[in-house]
């Protein structure tokens, strides 16, 4: 009897479902996201996947064995700004913290040209008004010591206060209190008793890190989604029971692994971001299993372009996050954020005879002139229809048909402003996407000290594959892989099936070296005790449990941090010796051949663990012949493609992505399509189906 | 004094005087420049390579970040990265400390001038230089110039400036605010050659790290420059390889030329005339109790603006700037008014721009005048001005309004400087740099950002008080946004903060002050609007705090405790904070905009809940009356209102009156009109006759004097810091008692004619 791995992805437009049996048999199914209440759409995917293996519902959800489930319900409800009401509780003196925003206005992700445009430059609305915020006596010094003792009366005041306010949720952040728990621990319990039903949310339990700033926005955004993703999750686990699933629903998160179901209850703000980590995650499994260690992720969509890198296997991370000008502590897999995707708008200043490109995006509405939905700035997406990329009676199969005369139509009036013709306005607006793209993940790699030369590009989403081909060979990298053709468009979905169960657990203990051994060991022994806790509590066998350490160290008076593996999980004399070293390796690694400073001494900063358990793994089939024969079935009629590097339009090869063969090689310029996506191949370039069915785009030499 | 319009051009060489480009460089003739830029470019090539070139500059800054790694770089961004063209043009500058762009350029071109026979212009080569004669905002900000040559020819240049912790001088940290010299300052540098070859030349590395205290984070820093060049000018050189030297050149200069013609747009759509702002710097010594003036005029000419400050007071003491300095300075303003929409490329408008100051001032000292603290006082003193100046000369183009903006916060910087030994027992000095929180100024459309930096370093951070504690031995008792910090107006300055600290697990800490704007309000409104807090520090000593965490209440402000105040002095020297002394400081917040009675009053009640605004000031300045639950009851608020500007008026506001359709508005509350073939200006409420629009509107205007503290519930007594009287002016409409505009001026000071507008009647 066959039993299923299941990833499921809401994403904005479409929720994605990827179920995968012990056999390597992979099905991949979609139905459009349903924001009145996204468990519709996740029944909806799961029901078209049963329907397609011809099983009942009941019967289908029987027989997963895990579901793991990435969501953007928090994004959603955080950019409506539909969270809950929210009191913060925190130390007198430094109740403006959050508004403050350490007098930065959030500058992550921001137009540049609005950057020094301050009308244009507003903090963002404050999660919580200052209205809601008290201030009560305790104070903890930096050495983990109490100043002032909590006052319990003041705080029984604050949190009547905030109760005849109204509040659906409270956090409570005190300085310093990584280093000092109890205070915060002692107000969840004062909470508990005058309101028991109310989500707190402390900082040592969402963020212990060093910083009030980002510790009081993490805290402060994880009440505010606390009560909404309660509803959510506890609706939805409770009708995946109702209809037949037995196991424990697993939720992904920004770490790049999945948690239970209770701590995505308490902890909802380690979903941000998780659909897109997903993505990186699946890249992980699939780069282990081909040999490649090093891979930058891509994924277009039509309102979004999203990078990770993945360097020896292990993705990028980064431990402050920003969400909607809001920068929170948070150890998540790095994606930025770099454009608007297929959406990005092309707009011509006649005076200087100039073309320009996003950032500004049509977004989902009004959207590309070609959707029909009313917009009228030509995008990315409308020049692909001109260029007769897209085939505009087959987009995302056929689900939306597109209006090629609209955009040819206003295309042609910027053509006319630029004195060129259509299908070279058209082909410009491409090009200046691919090339600004190229510029910015070559920015984003050459920041974290990588060479984009030594990476392999994944180019998924639906308007990857258009595009991944030149801003790859822009970037320099080996070749671009569009993952496991069938299910390109639902990349996440998989990567969310594929990921393991992961709790970080960090500890600031801030030390200048020499270093205290045992204070550190007693630290990490801590982290170790949490995890193994956690563990059994889920019923993790021992067997299937890795613990894997690690530390970040700078040098002392500098603000670089750089982590460090630490085998073993302890320090020990012999291997300070080794840790400086491989410290001072990565850091030039990182900040460039000699930018570290052997006469400085070291600080110790975060202690890690990074505690994971296997999940059943995916297998993916493979075939055991490559043939070099393109199934005639696979060609179908030719179209008038434009091509810039021949400066001419002419008949295209097209195929189905869907019937290419393992082995099966495409010399450019030619287009091959998917149900969700478009291979654009263009002149100098070849295709080839590997053993997987992944497609790569090799250049020529 | 003379003009610099009317001094010898080889006189202004950078040795006494400032250097001054020649509209003709002398370059030396063995030197080749590569010229050629292609006119025919297509849009689509144009955009690939200006984007390309734009990463450049931003893979420079980040590259001298990332191998740098210091707080100045990382927090304070104080470092600015750029591309010019052969010849010292701008195409590009960084978004990050602004005032090092207008000393580039100046740099560039004086070693076009000076160095291209002897020592040499050469592939490999790279130029020290913080002189700030020749052009840098003063000595600790640390040039690093790099030619970039191609196929024997000097193709254009890549430069980066980074500050310093300490490059020597009688202070550490450089900045010597006692120095009465730039000889009592640190080292000076003009243009070197440090590397030649692409081979550092360890002599000269080491004669420049002799200097300093810290030589080696002053050694790294310059590894960090040099990276950042190098990944710049091989960046430059492949896109030269790929799209051909003349492409990427056309591209360059066609940068500049769009720059240009989009400034053009902008002028040609405003009328000529001039604009004047006047402001007042004090303390320029420890000890000095004068007030300095500081004047700064605009005068637009059709396609030209020209920036005097003639009025300002002679250099005196270690507050100081030099030409460049100014310059640099009023660059950062006419980059976020007008440039904003251009990428940084500022390039194009300096070709319509003269910079024609006095020197021997303030903002244009001759050499050997201490400049040390400039960026911290005469160029924030020279900066912040430019914003009224230019805000007023755009606001007559309703759609240039949008981007205008009030003075910002921490217009002067309230130095916070202490020393001692710290809880881990080692020996510590730190500058607090909490005040670059700052806040921005209102807009003419809406209210300015709380604590949102400081304007002229756009994309800093401060520190948390966790990192602060961690590294040095203070308890925070607060660090909190400071309700009536933003100045009133129909729309409200943004708020600044004020931070508050005890010495913790030290004996004691010892401390200076530094500061000006403490008497005289430096972040000043516009058209109405009224200025922001002074700077402002509160100091009391053997308070009961330990008693009060003993019995577990915190205070939430200075003056909740008990103890026995003292006042500080804006230089103070070497004084001494025990455990139980209370030390504070509150930084000057953003200026506001338009007449308060303006202001919406649900607007008023909502900025009282949110601790904006005291009740107090709601109706003292607002004239908002709020009902018992906190919101605004809109009949008594609009009774209050009417019966004060009743009181404003002159003969019962029975005045001549103009009709007929405004021409423009020149401020938010003057229009102009014709009026018998001449133009005036009017009020822009009740068309009141406001006289010639060639004379001064306020000499009309029913004017009201009082004593500086009026103008914000902050300001309080001037004698603490100064011996004469700062005065606060309001100048009302005399037919219906609308604000129009207010002044801060020395009480002997004439009513300054801030606008005069050369409308044509015709």
């Amino acid at each position: 009897m066959k039993h299923y791995l299941v990833g499921v992805d809401i994403g904005g437009t479409f929720t994605d479902c990827v179920v995968l049996d012990q056999d390597g048999g992979i099905t991949a199914t979609k139905a459009p996201s349903t924001p009145g209440n996204f468990a519709d759409g996740m029944i909806d995917a799961l029901t078209v996947a049963a329907e397609r293996l011809g099983l009942p519902f009941g019967e289908f959800l029987g027989r997963i064995r895990v579901l793991t489930h990435g969501t953007t319900v928090g994004t959603n409800a955080l950019i409506q700004r539909k969270g809950a009401k929210v009191g913060l509780i925190t130390t007198r003196g430094i109740e403006d913290a959050i508004h403050i925003m350490r007098g930065s206005r959030g500058i992550h992700s921001r137009d540049l040209d609005k950057l020094v445009h301050f009308p244009e430059s507003q903090k963002p609305v404050p999660i919580v008004p200052k209205r809601l915020i008290e201030g009560v006596s305790e104070r903890v010094d930096c050495f983990g010591e109490v100043v002032v003792p909590l006052n319990e009366d003041e705080v029984r005041a604050a949190v009547a206060r905030l109760l005849a306010a109204g509040v659906e949720a409270i956090g409570v952040c005190f300085l310093w209190s990584f280093k000092h728990k109890a205070h915060e621990h002692r107000v969840r319990e004062i909470i508990g008793e005058m309101a028991p039903q109310l989500f707190v949310s402390c900082s040592v339990d969402i963020a212990p890190k060093w910083g009030e700033y980002e510790r009081t926005t993490a805290t402060a955004l994880n009440a505010y989604l606390g009560p909404v993703m309660a509803r959510y999750l506890e609706n939805l686990a409770a009708r995946l029971q109702a209809a037949g699933y037995r196991h424990p629903l697993s939720i992904a998160q920004c770490g790049g692994g999945s948690i239970p179901l209770d701590r995505a209850l308490e902890a909802p703000l380690l979903t941000l971001d998780s659909g897109p980590v997903s993505g990186v995650t699946g890249s992980v499994f699939l780069g282990r299993l081909m040999g490649t260690p090093n891979i930058i992720t891509t994924d277009m969509g039509g309102t979004s372009f999203d990078v990770g890198i993945i360097f020896e296997h292990q993705p990028a991370y980064s431990f402050v996050a920003d969400v909607a000008q809001y920068e929170y502590f948070l150890p998540k897999v790095d994606i930025q954020a770099i454009g608007a995707g297929g959406g990005s708008m092309a707009r011509v200043d006649a005076a200087t005879r100039t073309l320009q490109v996003g950032p500004q995006s049509a977004g989902a509405a009004p959207g590309p002139v070609c959707y029909g939905r009313g917009g009228t700035v030509p995008t990315v997406t409308d020049a692909d229809v001109v260029l007769g990329y897209i085939d505009p009676d087959n987009f995302l199969g056929g689900r939306i048909r597109l209006d090629r005369a609209a955009a040819t139509a206003a295309i042609a009036a910027q053509a006319k402003q630029l004195g060129l013709s259509v299908m070279e306005t058209a082909a410009g607006i491409a090009r200046i996407a691919e090339f600004k793209m190229a510029d910015i993940i070559r920015k984003t790699t050459v920041q974290k000290g990588f060479d984009p030369r030594d990476f392999v590009l994944y180019a998924f989403g639906g308007a990857g594959p258009v595009h991944a081909s030149v801003f790859g060979a822009e970037l320099g990298v080996k070749k671009v892989v569009i993952p496991l053709r069938h299910i390109a468009s639902t990349w996440c979905a998989l990567g969310a099936a594929s990921a393991d169960i992961l709790h970080v657990y960090e500890q600031v203990d801030i030390q200048v070296s020499p270093f205290d051994v045992a204070r550190a060991n007693r630290s990490l022994a801590a982290l170790e005790a949490q995890a193994r806790a956690r563990m059994d509590k889920d019923g993790i066998a021992r067997s299937r449990r890795r613990y894997a350490f690690s530390v970040d160290m700078r040098h002392k008076g500098q603000i670089n941090e750089v982590e460090v593996p630490l085998p073993g999980g302890r320090l020990t004399a012999a291997l300070l010796a080794s840790l400086r070293e491989r410290f001072y390796v990565r850091y030039e690694q990182l900040y460039g051949h000699g930018s570290s400073y052997r006469n400085a001494r070291l600080e110790l900063v975060t202690l890690r663990l990074r505690a994971s358990a296997e999940t059943p793994r995916p297998k993916l089939a493979k075939a055991r012949t490559l043939t070099a024969t393109i199934p005639a079935a696979a060609k179908r009629p030719a179209r008038p493609v434009y091509w810039a590097e021949l400066k001419k339009t002419r008949p295209t090869p097209i195929y189905d992505g869907a019937l290419l063969r393992p082995g099966n090689r495409i010399a450019g310029p030619a287009v091959v399509e998917t149900t969700d996506t478009t291979v654009v191949i263009h002149p100098r370039r070849t295709l080839r189906v590997d053993a997987y069915g992944n497609f790569e785009i090799l250049f020529a030499a | 004094m003379t003009k610099i319009s009317d001094i010898a051009p080889e006189r202004l060489d950078g040795k006494l005087m400032g250097y001054v480009p020649p509209a003709r460089l002398r370059i030396a003739k063995k030197l080749k420049l590569h010229t050629r830029g292609s006119r025919r470019i297509d849009p689509i090539s144009f955009e690939v390579i200006r984007h390309a070139l734009w990463h450049v500059n931003e893979e420079h800054g980040a590259t001298i970040q990332r191998v740098s790694g210091s707080p100045v770089a990382m927090y304070a961004l104080d470092l600015n990265p750029s591309i010019l063209t052969e010849d010292g043009e701008f195409v590009y500058f960084g978004p990050y400390m602004q005032y090092m762009s207008g000393v580039t350029d100046t740099q560039v071109k004086w070693i076009l001038e000076n160095r291209g026979d002897n020592p040499g212009i050469r592939d490999g080569d790279m130029f020290l230089a913080n002189d700030p004669w020749v052009g840098a905002a003063h000595q600790q900000d640390v040039m690093l110039i790099c030619p970039v040559f191609w196929k024997g020819e000097l193709f254009c240049w890549v430069t980066n400036c980074l500050h310093q912790y300490d490059i020597g001088g009688i202070t550490p940290s450089s900045f010597c605010p006692s120095a009465e010299n730039a000889y009592e300052e640190g080292i000076c540098i003009p243009p070197v050659k440090i590397v030649e070859g692409n081979e550092i030349r360890r002599d000269i590395e080491e004669l420049y790290l002799r200097a300093s205290r810290k030589p080696d984070a002053v050694a790294l820093d310059f590894r960090a420059q040099l990276a950042g060049n190098i990944a710049a000018r091989d960046r430059i050189l492949a896109l030269v390889r790929k799209y051909g030297p003349d492409e990427v050149k056309g591209v360059m200069k066609r940068i500049i030329d769009n720059a240009e013609r989009a400034f053009l747009d902008k002028l040609d759509r405003l009328p000529d005339g001039v604009w004047r702002d006047r402001t007042y710097i004090e303390c320029c010594r420890p000890g000095d109790r004068r007030v300095h003036r500081v004047c700064l005029t605009l005068r637009k000419v059709g396609r030209k603006l020209i920036f005097e400050n003639d009025g300002t007071a002679p250099q005196d003491g270690a507050m100081n700037a030099t030409f460049s300095g100014w310059r640099g300075s009023l660059m950062v303003a006419l980059n976020q008014l007008m440039c904003w929409d251009q990428y940084f490329c500022v390039g194009g408008a300096l070709r319509h721009v003269e910079f024609n100051p006095t020197p021997g001032t303030i903002n244009c000292a001759n050499f050997p005048a201490s400049v040390s603290t400039a960026p911290i006082q005469s160029m924030e003193i020279s900066l912040y001005p430019t914003y009224n100046v230019l805000s007023k000369m755009l606001y007559c183009d309703p759609q240039m309004r949008r981007d205008i903006m009030c003075i910002g916060g921490t217009s002067q910087w309230p130095g916070t400087l202490f020393r001692g030994t710290n809880q881990w027992g080692e020996y510590y000095g730190y500058v607090l740099i909490d005040p670059i929180g700052g806040a921005i100024g209102a807009f003419a459309q809406g209210d300015g950002i709380n604590t949102g930096g400081q304007s002229r370093t756009p994309i800093c951070k401060l520190p948390n008080i966790e990192h602060t504690e961690q590294d040095f031995p203070l308890l925070f008792l607060y660090r909190k946004e400071m309700v009536d910090s933003g100045g009133a107006g129909k729309w409200r300055g943004g708020l600044s903060a004020e931070s508050c600290f005890i010495p913790h697990r030290t004996p004691f800490i010892t401390q200076d002050t530094t500061s000006s704007g403490n008497a005289v309000p430096t972040s000043t409104g516009m058209m109405g609007g009224y200025p922001a807090t002074v700077n402002t520090y509160k100091f009391v000593r053997e308070t009961d705090i330990h008693a009060r965490f003993a019995r577990r209440s915190m205070p939430s402000d200075i003056d909740e405790l008990a103890g026995r105040p003292e006042g500080l002095q804006l230089r103070q020297m070497n004084f001494r904070q025990n455990p139980a002394d209370v030390y504070a400081v509150m930084w000057s917040a953003g200026g506001g905009f338009g007449d308060p009675f303006e202001r919406d009053p649900e607007r008023v009640a909502d900025d009282v809940a949110e601790r904006a605004v005291s009740a107090a000031a709601a109706r003292a300045i607002y004239g908002v009356v709020l009902a018992a639950d906190g919101s605004a009851d809109a009949a008594a608020t609009a009774a209050l209102r009417a019966e004060r500007r009743r009181a404003r008026v002159r003969d019962g506001g029975r005045v001549a009156r103009i009709g007929g359709a405004a021409l423009a508005h020149l401020t938010d509350n003057l229009a102009v009109k014709k009026h018998r073939g001449r133009v005036h200006t009017c009020c822009a409420k009740c068309d009141a006759d406001l006289g010639p629009v060639r004379g001064n509107y306020k000499e009309r205007c029913v004017m009201e004097e009082q004593d500086v503290a009026a103008a914000n519930p902050h300001i309080g007594d001037y004698k603490r810091y100064i011996d004469e009287q700062p005065v606060w002016r309001q100048f009302f409409c005399p037919g219906c008692g609308a604000l129009i505009e207010n002044e801060v001026a020395r009480a002997g000071d004439p009513i300054l004619a801030d606008i005069e507008v050369d409308w044509k009647a015709s």
